[in-house]
């Protein structure tokens, strides 16, 4: 780990303090700098989008559909759960108690309560749900950001593909393989960007010595110098990635405006409460500034893992034990709150009509409640959130049946979402095509 | 204190028709399940330290100073219980991927018994200790359900107590010591019961469609404050021992949550939820 520097933030007490960023291994997304491979906004033909920014809001670890927005309560015992239910603002939809703030808010977005896909754990059902493709055969298909990014290019200070989150997303050690750019290359990976749950904001790939200041950087061979006393110890393609990190912090450190995006002191103190104290809420606001600053594309993960009360591990929504305490004390609490303060926000600022909003996990969760009165991974069947861009809203598309076990509506799949993302993001079939990404995706159709 | 927040806490006010609420931490983070230790000497509860980490915390009464209870934990411990008799200290501790052991700790000897899960997902919930450090109680999921246990202080002779009907969680056991408060699924939803401390005699205290948990006897027995989602949200409410005369003590659009009663039995003290920050507060009731 090299730990080479800091910058003053404010803490949301208003109380200067020093912010201590430390770099990792990450290897982000290149800031288009001649020679890195990627276009920059004078190359690109930009599609026209109807979204020009995309969030993925990616609830990793898999929410159970039948405790939150697919409540089952005629169902018997074995599948029911102890939740009542809550009339939602959509005529003859309920959502279960836990999630009253996302239910007085449904006329802001369509929900999808039929999806399916094909794998079954976390490292590739999270890659499947990210690519809309299986792990195997490699190479591994990319990201849905990373087809965004490549298509729209270089736009303004900012990298075009975000992922919120306090490291590489993954289960136990191992990261999900469409955590990135996949068979199209490391330079469309996301750049890596967390936050803590008061706000401050850790950029693992940006650092600055101990004794340098943002401000005071103006040469930027001087920069590199110092960097130069750093021993070496990387091997080569990874001293490459690294020098791109280097490349892209030096441009965000240094440009005022991109600085900006990522200072959440500049919020209210009253829009910071909306979202409450919690890693996701201040996550999801930082989401909020990402998209004012006309960010492509931006997944905003309410985890970095999928684990829930296992040590090391961030508190994620894989509830195989507990999980109806989990949800009532902590998750659906947490989501409720910081999600609807993000849709109300979008809403009330006037972006929504140029963004693409995207809730959803990797697959539900089983429907029968197991031996440990919890449930366990349930990819036949689960839910998504999707507003903005011009799409309907207040609507229920598809339906699963009494248990929540299977769609009885058309499914919809990873591959449709991708695609249907692609599509509102400017990437048309023909650009699909000449990407060669997403092969055999439709549109939900649906939606539109 | 702005106006905004001046109006919020004097509506609470109203609500307890007691003084005004006092903060008692300030830090904000996510905190569960405050009790009371020795009377009120101090008050333990758990901290959401970090995204990966609960912590035992114990409150100084007198001077209000924060320690963390195990400075050294090396993953999330939660879920603490005392004797009254100030013998005994439990609570729950991850040891691996969905795993948690529950711990059994004589607090004078530092004798620990430890009770491993089984393999696989697996773990305790609320363990709950009689008055007299006789026995204590304990929720542990198998079976398709999730029953409230019966063990001795050395966690052995564990019997069932709650018929592994649907989830059963939350003992807590009468001042006396002859009734224990639960929370169960039974009947379809969340709701209070009593049952004698081996089991028998069930009965249904309350009845909403919509949870209502975390049933705690006042320190007289005559009162239980517990916690129910029926107005809306999670807000404290206060009945009888016998489950009549529900009646509502605080109301606010943000969470009410984890009531636990002062020894005087004259106060509460709850986690709210205030602007989207988590903190402990105690509660002064009317009369």
């Amino acid at each position: 780990m090299l730990n080479i520097g800091s910058f003053k933030t404010k803490t949301c007490s208003g109380i200067g303090r020093r912010s201590f960023l430390q770099m990792s291994g990450a290897i982000p997304f290149g800031l288009g700098m001649s020679g890195l491979g990627m276009a920059t906004e004078d190359e690109v033909d930009h599609a026209i989008a109807k979204a020009k920014s995309v969030v993925f809001v990616f609830l990793w670890g898999a929410p159970s559909h039948l405790d939150t927005c697919d409540p089952k309560p005629d169902a018997n015992s074995e599948f029911r759960g102890p939740f009542g239910v809550i009339p939602t603002k959509t005529p003859g939809v309920h959502f279960t108690e836990l999630l009253p703030r996302l239910a007085q808010r449904s006329d802001k977005y369509t929900l999808i309560r039929s999806h399916i896909q094909s794998a079954p754990g976390h490292p590739d059902g999270g890659t499947v749900a990210l690519s809309g493709f299986e792990e195997n055969p490699k190479p591994v298909k990319p990201n849905f950001g990373s087809i965004i990014a490549r298509q729209r290019g270089f736009r303004g200070k900012l990298p075009p593909f975000f992922s919120i989150a306090n490291g590489v997303v993954m289960d136990g050690g191992r990261r999900i393989e469409a955590y990135g750019g996949g068979e199209m290359g490391a330079v469309y990976d996301p750049f890596m960007v967390g936050a803590s749950e008061t706000g401050e904001v850790n950029i693992p790939a940006l650092a600055l010595m101990d004794d340098v200041h943002p401000l005071r950087i103006t040469d930027r061979r001087q920069l590199l110098q110092q960097l130069d006393s750093v021993p070496r110890t990387l091997e080569k393609s990874k001293f490459r990635d690294w020098n791109r990190t280097y490349q892209q912090a030096y441009g965000l450190i240094t440009d005022p405006t991109a600085r900006q995006a990522f200072d959440l002191t500049r919020e209210s103190g009253k829009t910071r409460q909306r979202y409450g104290q919690s890693v996701f809420g201040q996550s999801a606001l930082l989401a909020r500034r990402l998209v004012e600053a006309e960010v492509p594309y931006i997944q905003l993960n309410y985890s970095r893992h999928v684990e829930a009360i296992t040590p090391g591990f961030e508190f994620g929504w894989d509830t195989h034990l507990y999980n109806f305490s989990l949800l009532q004390d902590q998750h659906c609490p947490v989501f409720d709150r910081a999600f609807s303060a993000f849709l109300d926000d979008i809403y009330d600022r006037g972006l929504i009509d140029d963004t693409l909003i995207v809730c959803m996990g990797e697959f539900g969760r089983t429907p029968r409640i197991n031996v440990r009165a919890a449930r366990d991974h349930w990819p036949q069947c689960y839910f998504s959130m999707w507003a903005g861009a011009g799409l309907q809203t207040g609507r229920v598309i598809g339906e699963s049946d009494k248990n929540g076990e299977h769609p009885i509506t058309r499914p919809i799949t990873p591959l449709m979402v991708g695609t249907t993302i692609a599509e509102l993001a400017g990437v048309d079939s023909q650009a699909r095509a000449e990407m060669r990404v997403l092969d055999g995706g439709r549109v939900i159709d649906e939606l539109f | 204190m702005n106006c905004f927040k001046s109006l919020l806490l004097g509506l609470w006010c109203m609500t307890l028709q007691g003084a005004e609420p006092i903060q008692l931490t300030d830090d904000g983070r996510m905190k569960f399940t405050p009790v009371f230790v020795d009377g009120d000497l101090s008050l333990s509860y758990v901290d959401f330290e970090n995204p990966k980490v609960f912590r035992l915390k114990s409150i100084d009464w007198k001077t209000r100073e924060v320690r963390v209870i195990h400075e050294a934990a090396p993953a999330p411990e939660f879920d603490p219980a005392y004797s009254a008799d100030g013998n005994y200290f439990s609570f729950l501790r991850a040891t691996g991927g969905l795993q948690v052991s529950l711990v059994i700790r004589h607090r004078k000897s530092k004798e620990e018994v430890v009770i491993a899960p089984e393999s696989g997902f697996s773990g305790y919930r609320t363990p709950a200790i009689a008055p007299d450090s006789s026995e204590m109680l304990f929720s542990f999921a198998n079976n398709f359900g999730q029953d409230i246990f019966r063990v001795d202080m050395k966690g052995g002779g564990r019997t069932a107590l709650t018929g592994a009907k649907g989830i059963n969680v939350w003992p807590s056991y009468s001042p006396d010591g002859t009734k224990v408060l639960f929370t169960s699924t039974r009947d379809g939803n969340y709701e209070l019961y009593e049952m004698k401390p081996d089991g028998s005699d069930i009965k249904r205290l309350t009845d909403s469609p919509y949870q209502d948990i975390r049933g705690q006897y006042s320190p007289d027995g005559k009162r239980i404050a517990f916690v129910s989602h029926r107005d809306g949200n999670a807000e404290i409410y206060l009945c009888n021992a016998d489950g009549t005369n529900v009646r509502r003590i605080t109301n606010h659009e943000e969470r009410d949550d984890y009531p636990t009663w002062h020894p005087d039995g004259k106060h509460l003290v709850c986690v709210a939820e205030r602007e989207g920050s988590h903190d402990l507060y105690l509660l002064t009731l009317g009369d």
